[in-house]
């Protein structure tokens, strides 16, 4: 009797000593497990892993409850605690895994940006490569086109030299270094006449033809005396017979701007003036075809 | 009867003291329970575990050496105590590296995803 209220009165005590004192890691595991669910971070991203948190506990709840037994009921809290840890690690994991999943869209973004962009940059260089080829191509024919003109230009103007020679060779003119000279000699003067006598026509109309083809030329005629009468009078007469030649060639349609013509006298005989056939010769016009660049006959 | 004459708030906890040790020496080995935390492991092991939570890993298999060190005493409670323990333990390494692996992915895309934004920012820059 004795023996057996002592024995009913320390269980009596280990029931409501363990009843009124929680154990500490069961309370520890209920603090945990309200810092749970209310997080809806876990809640959330984690909601099985905190579904079997939430039944430990209960378990551990109950069974501390229902028999006071602390060693099961501090194990049971251990198991809601680690549940509780694998609930946060799951949530932490799916919060990682949403932020990959959007990281990697983002990056395939910006690689199709770049690839985009660079396709884009390698087009405009490739069409800008393309336009100066282009360019480079015109450039080559115009300049194969310039050279060709040059030749042709060049061909035209030996064409013209050669013409140009056949037709001095016609006037029988001589080169000098004023130009090309030619002495009309079949252009031919009476004594004090300025008049020119009848057959001169057909060799000043070949200086006229040659004129009008060469229409750049410029040309002096210088006319000539023999040695009677005076020098100023001569003067003038050889002027007459220059200004005679520059009459016919004007009528012949040269323009009078490309003809100068002046009187020479006696000076510059080309034969003797002793003998008659000698004074004829010196009675006489010459022309000269001023050189194509412009330079003018040296003056007397 | 003694016990008849025994005050009923004596007797109960009496009764229950009883069934509770009663229950303690009927407790069957907990062969499943040790199964399981095996299982755990042997998963957790196979999982990033290993690496990124190796001490976790390693109180998973120490509880349940543990647990068959008791079971051998034929401390079945202790024992089943033990294997259900790192049952958890395992899980929570498993659970830990897992996290762990998700989140050092998702860091070494965000540095990727820098490099690749300076990258493009300076093609687009033109250099």
């Amino acid at each position: 009797m004795n023996r057996l209220n002592v024995l009913g009165s320390a269980a009596l005590l280990t029931f409501i000593f363990g009843c009124a004192t929680v154990p500490s890691a069961l309370e520890q595991a209920r603090q945990n497990y309200q810092r749970m669910q209310a997080d809806p971070q876990i809640t959330d991203n984690a909601p099985v892993a905190a579904y079997e948190a939430s039944q430990t506990m209960k378990r551990a709840d109950q069974t501390w409850k229902e028999s006071g037994d602390e060693a099961e009921a501090t194990h049971l809290a251990y198991l809601t605690d680690k549940r509780i840890q694998i609930a946060r690690e799951n949530a932490r994991q799916k919060v990682a895994e949403t932020e990959a999943q959007k990281l990697k869209q983002e990056r395939e973004k910006i690689v199709l940006e770049t690839r985009t962009r660079e396709a884009e940059r390698a087009k405009q260089l490739a069409e800008s490569r393309a336009n100066e080829a282009q360019a480079a191509q015109r450039e080559a024919q115009a300049r194969a086109q310039e050279t060709q003109e040059a030749q042709k230009r060049a061909e035209a103007a030996s064409d013209r030299a050669r013409e140009l020679e056949k037709q001095f060779a016609e006037l029988k003119a001589k080169q000098t270094e004023r130009g090309f000279e030619l002495t009309l000699s079949d252009v031919l003067f009476d004594f004090d006449k300025a008049s020119l006598k009848p057959g001169s026509s057909r060799s000043l109309a070949n200086v006229a033809r040659f004129l009008t083809e060469n229409p750049d030329r410029m040309i002096t005629i210088e006319g000539y005396t023999d040695n009677r009468g005076s020098d100023a009078y001569n003067r003038d007469l050889s002027q007459k017979r220059a200004d005679a030649v520059r009459d016919f060639l004007v009528q012949n349609g040269i323009s009078a701007d490309r003809i100068s013509a002046r009187g020479l006298g006696e000076d510059y005989p080309v034969a003797s003036n002793d003998t008659e056939s000698g004074r004829q010769q010196n009675r006489r016009v010459q022309i000269i075809i001023m050189n194509d660049d412009g330079r003018r006959a040296r003056q007397y | 009867m003694h016990l008849k004459k025994l005050p009923a708030f004596i007797g109960l906890p009496v009764f229950v003291l009883g069934v509770s040790l009663a229950g303690c020496s009927t407790v069957a080995p907990p062969k499943d329970s040790i199964a399981a935390a095996e299982l755990a492991i042997r998963g957790a092991t196979k999982s990033k575990a290993p690496e990124y939570s190796p001490l976790e890993l390693r109180m998973a298999t120490d509880k349940l050496d543990a647990a068959k060190r008791a079971m051998d005493k034929k401390e079945y409670t202790e024992a089943r105590r033990l294997a259900e323990e790192a049952l958890v333990d395992a899980q929570a390494a498993e659970a830990k590296a897992a996290s762990e692996d998700a989140s050092r992915a998702a860091s070494d895309l965000r540095q990727s995803l820098e490099t690749l934004r300076r990258e493009a920012q300076r093609a687009s820059q033109g250099n």
